[in-house]
């Protein structure tokens, strides 16, 4: 199937993903879309990777998605669970409502 | 075929028994803390596994070889810093059972030591790391400690902002580096970094897109040494975070990045042809170097220059940790022996000097209840020795004899000027010249208002006081004899560069 | 090597040097007492052990003078030093690339530094005498002051590279707390300044100092002034490269603060007038002197070739500070607040400008003017420190606008001080015309055309001098000042000079009138040492065979 469609398209879309998420990290001001858009970057990473393993024939770029995939969902537990302590001390989860600490 | 995996992994397992022990203890700390239940044998258990580590260190001296097919090197490089984090987990152990802000507040314990275990396994790990995944992982499990750890007293609400900014801005930097390793892995076809390296050599010519995610690599490496432009989070989570865990963030987690980041560099980049021991050729003619040498400039000056506004110490020790990664970059600029061997130096003595400068802070914020430079004025009359030993260690970091900062400084500038640098010494010496301003501040407020004000004195438990003295001692006493720390040095700047 | 003077089995040099140390540390264990009594008791201990100590150390210098063997010449020739000791200090084989790195622990003194020597025994000495009135936290004045005066020690007897500069470096800390919390209204401003201007220089000479070790393999300065001992591929190897040219002038730029010369000077007039009497006499009498003598010790002979390229605009360089110098102090009648001790800060400026240009006259009878003009500037400036530091204590104010009539008052006080003021200003028969006539006497051969505009500096020295002199002491006296100085007795039981000031000035004065009839024993001293470095500059040093 994936001799059908060229690797460049694969690496393009998942580039775009990539700066999708970049963009939405920076810009937005949601802590939780914040996270959300991490997870796009690296989903972004794990199309790469899994594109790259398969064009390759080298199985242990899929070992890293693996990885990545559960790194990603400690992150995300670790940063819903900051996110939670945050509003019940802030009651709020936008970042720039967030300054006691200048940037 | 089954049989050689199986005794490859039983051999390497020998050669991770340090991270065995902190591994076992880690999870003992977890048992002991549903057991008992009591804070002082978790912090008993964690101090005992540190130590153990560091005996099984001692015995594994001067192996070079590398351990799970190339997953992980145990060479004296990685030796060197793992002696390191286990130094600044063993004072960070004993530091925080002097901590007010982490026992007044009711705040368990238990996790809080095993997190501190967890956070120096990751940095073992990464100390060593020669695979793109092992590196990813250990910089990971690192990372996760110490997002919860810089929120720890979640109650005080800077700290939990602290926390929110390091997880996103560090996930956001470890996002932009496996996309990094993603394109590389793509590129070359593999993730070990000595296969990187071969085929790199096999097919030596100048490739935008190894440039490109070599450089997205080393920013999640910047990220944690908090080098200019990846230092945002560093201010606020070093002013948010427990002191404790500020120190062990300046110290230990710098020193697995500069580890992981040295290494990557040299075993992916170097031209094996070329080098000699002494320098390192780049392959493919990639300047890294002077990609290095723009980072530590802007590193150091940009440090130095907004130190120079701080109002806080805490803020103003972060401004200058990122101060000393730029110096400590010039020794990777270099790209020789030398320049390794300087860094390892200057790590040393930048361990004694920020983790002694770090706990007379907390100290000082117990008594008078304030990290602001201005409440600190006239305290040297009220505490004279804790405060005197600040002033050593400011010295220390301002590069000044008779202590171990100024032969940190000495060694780097050396290795500096040997290789030809010259532009880049001078601003590095400049930018000493800039550190000593707000250092000196600090000194001032301490020792120039408020003479003699006859507020009477701050009284300080006398364990505390020894525990800086600890550090403070050897400040003075490597400054005039640090023979024995360039021998350690020149012996660890050994790394495995496959078989 | 004349002799080796060991007590306990140490050397003298090294007693001389590290027995303020013990001192500091004798003080610092004694408790500063918790009443009005015991803090008395307390403080008249550090006094006393301050003044002991020094005062040994006077005492060991005297014997170290006695044994001191005028004919040897030292300078580039180690075995021509005296009193030697040296010591593997560090010592790390078989580094990548740096090799061996040794240090050595080498003390040893030459016709230049004796003088240093003394000069800054007698002054470390007096100087304690004009401590006397420290109260406010006196335990961490007397330790630092101690400690201060083993990092001047330690500068004029090292010998190497790097011993030098841990002590060079050492004093920079007790003289920012020295004068930052025992000075004046703006002392956080002059400690701070003086402390960056001072590290700004010496973070050069640091560079410069391990590039001449990449050069040489060592720190001791004996093998970085010989050129068989560089390595042909360093950049500082060869005659009159440019590489060697940009490192004596940051050398010379790092020494040249400390000195101070125009365009590096301002930080001088703020310390001298923040800082505590003592402080300044210190500043003045010694601080400075480490700047030249750097010059003379390192810079020079290691850089013979450049010193002969910049020559010229060294000589310019002490032309502009002579003239600026006296032109700032005679300002001080006409604008601000026409404060007596800056203008006694600009005059050193100005006279240490008379060492540079003595220096660059590059024959005998300068460079001995220049280092004799050093030992003078030395005694003189301490002894008009004092002077201001004396009415200052008891008028509170130092505004030449205040005083008149003085002599009256302090016939005694007038007497010094205007031996003080007349040997200032290059008075025959007074220490300061010896030297100063030497100097211009040598570079008049030199460069007569700066020579003689550099005789501007005398006229407007007399000048200023002159005048001060006569606003203090002569006209009528003030109104306010018409009454005793302490009406309660308490402090100043009469109007003069009392006997501890007079126990700092007097014998000050003592030297100033005795160098002045005979400076033989002064100058009998540098004699061959100078000679030798005269010559060895001339030739370009051993480089100009190269």
């Amino acid at each position: 199937m994936l001799q059908s469609i060229p690797l460049e398209y694969y690496l393009i879309i998942s580039a775009v993903i990539f700066i999708i998420g970049s963009i939405g990290v920076i810009t937005r001001r949601n802590a939780i879309i914040i996270f959300m858009s991490i997870e796009l970057m690296l989903n972004a990473v794990n199309l790469t990777l899994v594109s790259f393993s398969s064009f390759l024939g080298d199985v242990s770029g899929q070992i890293f998605v693996f990885f990545v995939m559960s790194v990603a969902a400690a992150e995300a537990a670790i940063g819903l669970a900051i996110i939670l302590a945050l509003f019940r001390s802030k009651q709020t989860i936008y970042v720039d409502e967030v300054n006691l600490l200048k940037w | 075929m089954y049989n050689a995996v199986v005794n490859e992994l039983i051999g390497s397992l020998g050669l991770i028994k340090p991270e065995l022990a902190l591994l076992v203890t880690f999870v003992v700390v977890i048992i002991a803390d549903l057991i008992f239940k009591n804070n002082k044998v978790n912090l008993g258990l964690s101090i005992l596994g540190t130590i153990v580590s560091g005996i099984f260190l001692i015995g594994m001296s001067g192996t070079n070889t590398s351990a799970f097919a190339n997953l992980i090197a145990v060479d004296p490089f990685s030796e060197f810093f793992k002696y390191l984090i286990l130094i600044s987990t063993l004072i960070v152990l004993v530091m925080s059972e002097f901590s007010e802000e982490l026992h007044n507040r009711d705040v368990w314990m238990g996790e809080y030591y095993m997190l501190v275990l967890g956070m120096a396994l990751g940095m073992f790990l990464l100390a060593g790391a020669t695979n793109l995944i092992m590196i990813y992982l250990a910089l990971e499990t690192m990372s996760m400690s110490s997002y919860i750890l810089s929120g720890y007293t979640k109650e005080i609400k800077r700290s939990s902002e602290a926390s929110l900014k390091y997880v996103i801005f560090g996930s956001l930097s470890s996002g932009i580096m496996i996309y990094g390793m993603s394109i590389l892995f793509g590129m070359t076809g593999s993730l070990d970094l000595y296969a990187i390296q071969s085929y790199l050599a096999a097919n030596g010519f100048f490739q935008p897109a190894i440039f490109i995610s070599g450089l997205m690599v080393i920013a999640g490496f910047a990220y944690k040494i908090s080098a200019v432009p990846f230092h945002f989070w560093t201010p606020d989570v070093y002013e948010g975070s427990p002191i404790t865990i500020t120190a062990y963030l300046s110290v230990a987690s710098k020193a697995a990045g500069f580890a992981v980041l040295v290494r990557f560099i040299k075993l992916t980049f170097f031209d094996a042809a070329g080098s000699s021991d002494e320098s390192w050729i780049m392959m493919n003619s990639i300047p890294w170097d002077m990609v290095l040498a723009v980072l530590a400039v802007a590193t150091m000056t940009l440090g130095n220059i907004v130190a120079l506004w701080q109002s806080n110490v805490k803020r103003m020790l972060a401004y200058s940790s990122i101060a000393h990664a730029g110096y400590l970059l010039m020794g990777i600029v270099v790209m020789t022996n030398t320049g390794l061997m300087s860094i390892l130096v200057y790590f040393f003595f930048y361990l004694l000097m920020n983790f002694g400068a770090f706990i007379v802070v907390m100290l000082f914020a117990h008594k008078i209840g304030s990290e602001e430079m201005d409440d600190y004025e006239g305290i040297g009359y009220q505490a004279p020795v804790l405060a005197s030993l600040l002033t050593l260690f400011l010295v220390s970091l301002t590069g000044l004899p008779p202590t171990a900062g100024f032969i940190g400084k000495l060694v780097l500038f050396g290795a500096v000027l040997d290789s030809g640098w010259y532009w880049l010494a001078v601003i590095g010496v400049l930018n000493s010249v800039v550190s000593l301003y707000y250092y000196a501040k600090v000194v001032r407020n301490m020792w120039l208002r408020k003479v003699d004000n006859g507020k009477g004195t701050l009284k300080f438990s006398i364990q505390s006081q020894a525990l800086v003295m600890v550090l403070g001692i050897p400040t003075l006493v490597f400054g005039l004899f640090f023979g024995p720390i360039m021998r350690w040095a020149e012996h660890s700047v050994r790394i495995f560069l496959g078989n | 090597m004349s002799g080796t003077f060991n007590i306990l089995g140490v050397g003298i040099l090294t007693w001389i040097t590290f027995l303020p140390i013990l001192g500091m540390i004798a003080i610092l264990a004694i408790p500063s007492g918790k009443d009005e009594i015991s803090r008395a008791r307390s403080l008249n201990y550090f006094r006393y052990i301050t003044l002991g100590i020094t005062f040994i150390q006077l005492i060991l210098t005297l014997v170290v003078y006695s044994g001191f063997n005028f004919s040897m010449p030292g300078i580039n020739d180690a075995s021509s030093m005296q009193f030697i000791e040296r010591v593997t200090w560090i010592s790390v084989t078989g580094l990548p690339m740096l090799g061996d790195l040794k240090i050595e622990y080498f003390l040893g003194i030459d016709g230049i530094s004796m003088p240093m020597l003394l000069l800054t025994a007698i002054v470390s000495t007096l100087a304690v005498f004009a401590s006397w009135g420290i109260k406010k936290a006196a335990k961490g004045y007397f330790a630092m002051y101690l400690l201060l005066v083993t990092g001047m020690m330690g500068v004029f007897v090292a010998l190497d590279f790097f011993l030098f500069y841990v002590f060079w470096e050492l004093m920079l800390l007790p003289m920012y707390f020295l004068i930052g919390i025992w000075g004046g209204p703006r002392k956080e401003y002059a400690a701070i300044k003086f402390f960056l201007y001072t590290l700004f220089g010496s973070v050069f000479m640091l560079l410069v100092m391990i590039a001449l070790y990449f050069a040489v393999g060592s720190f001791n300065m004996f093998d970085m002034m010989d050129p068989s001992k560089f390595d042909q591929n360093s950049i500082l190897a060869g005659f009159g490269t440019s590489w060697r040219y940009i490192a004596f002038a940051a050398l010379f730029v790092g020494f040249a603060i400390k000195v101070p010369i125009v365009p590096f000077h301002t930080w001088l007039p703020d310390a001298h007038v923040e800082a505590p009497t003592a402080i300044s006499v210190i500043l003045a009498g010694v601080l400075l002197k480490m700047g030249t003598y750097g010059m003379i010790r390192i810079a020079w002979p290691m850089f013979p070739d450049a010193v002969q390229y910049f020559n010229w605009w060294i000589g310019l360089i002490g032309m502009v500070s002579i003239v600026y110098g006296a032109l700032c102090a005679l300002a001080q009648f006409s604008v601000g607040k026409r404060d007596l001790k800056k203008m006694i800060a600009y005059s050193s400026v100005s006279h240490m400008g008379y060492v540079m240009l003595g220096l660059a006259a590059l024959n005998t009878e300068g460079v001995i003017g220049a280092i004799f003009q050093m030992f003078n500037h030395g005694t003189i400036t301490a002894m008009l420190f004092m002077i201001v530091g004396v009415i200052y204590d008891r008028a509170h104010t130092r505004s030449l606008d205040d005083f008149g009539g003085m002599a009256n008052k302090m016939p005694v006080y007038t007497a010094i001080m205007t031996i003080a003021f007349f040997a200032a200003i290059g008075l025959p028969g007074l220490s300061g015309f010896v030297s100063e006539a030497l100097v211009f006497l040598g570079a008049f051969k030199t460069y007569p055309v700066l020579t003689v505009i550099s005789g501007l500096g005398i006229i407007l020295g007399a000048g200023y001098m002159l005048w001060a002199l006569q606003k203090v002491f002569f006209g009528k006296l003030p109104e306010r000042w018409s009454g005793p100085w302490d009406p309660t007795g308490k402090i100043y039981k009469n109007d003069d000079i009392n006997y501890i000031e007079l126990g700092g000035l007097v014998p000050l004065a003592i030297v100033v009138i005795y160098l002045g009839i005979n400076p033989n024993p002064v100058i009998g001293m540098m004699t061959s040492s100078v000679n030798h470095f005269v010559e060895l500059i001339r030739i370009g040093g051993n480089f100009a065979g190269m």
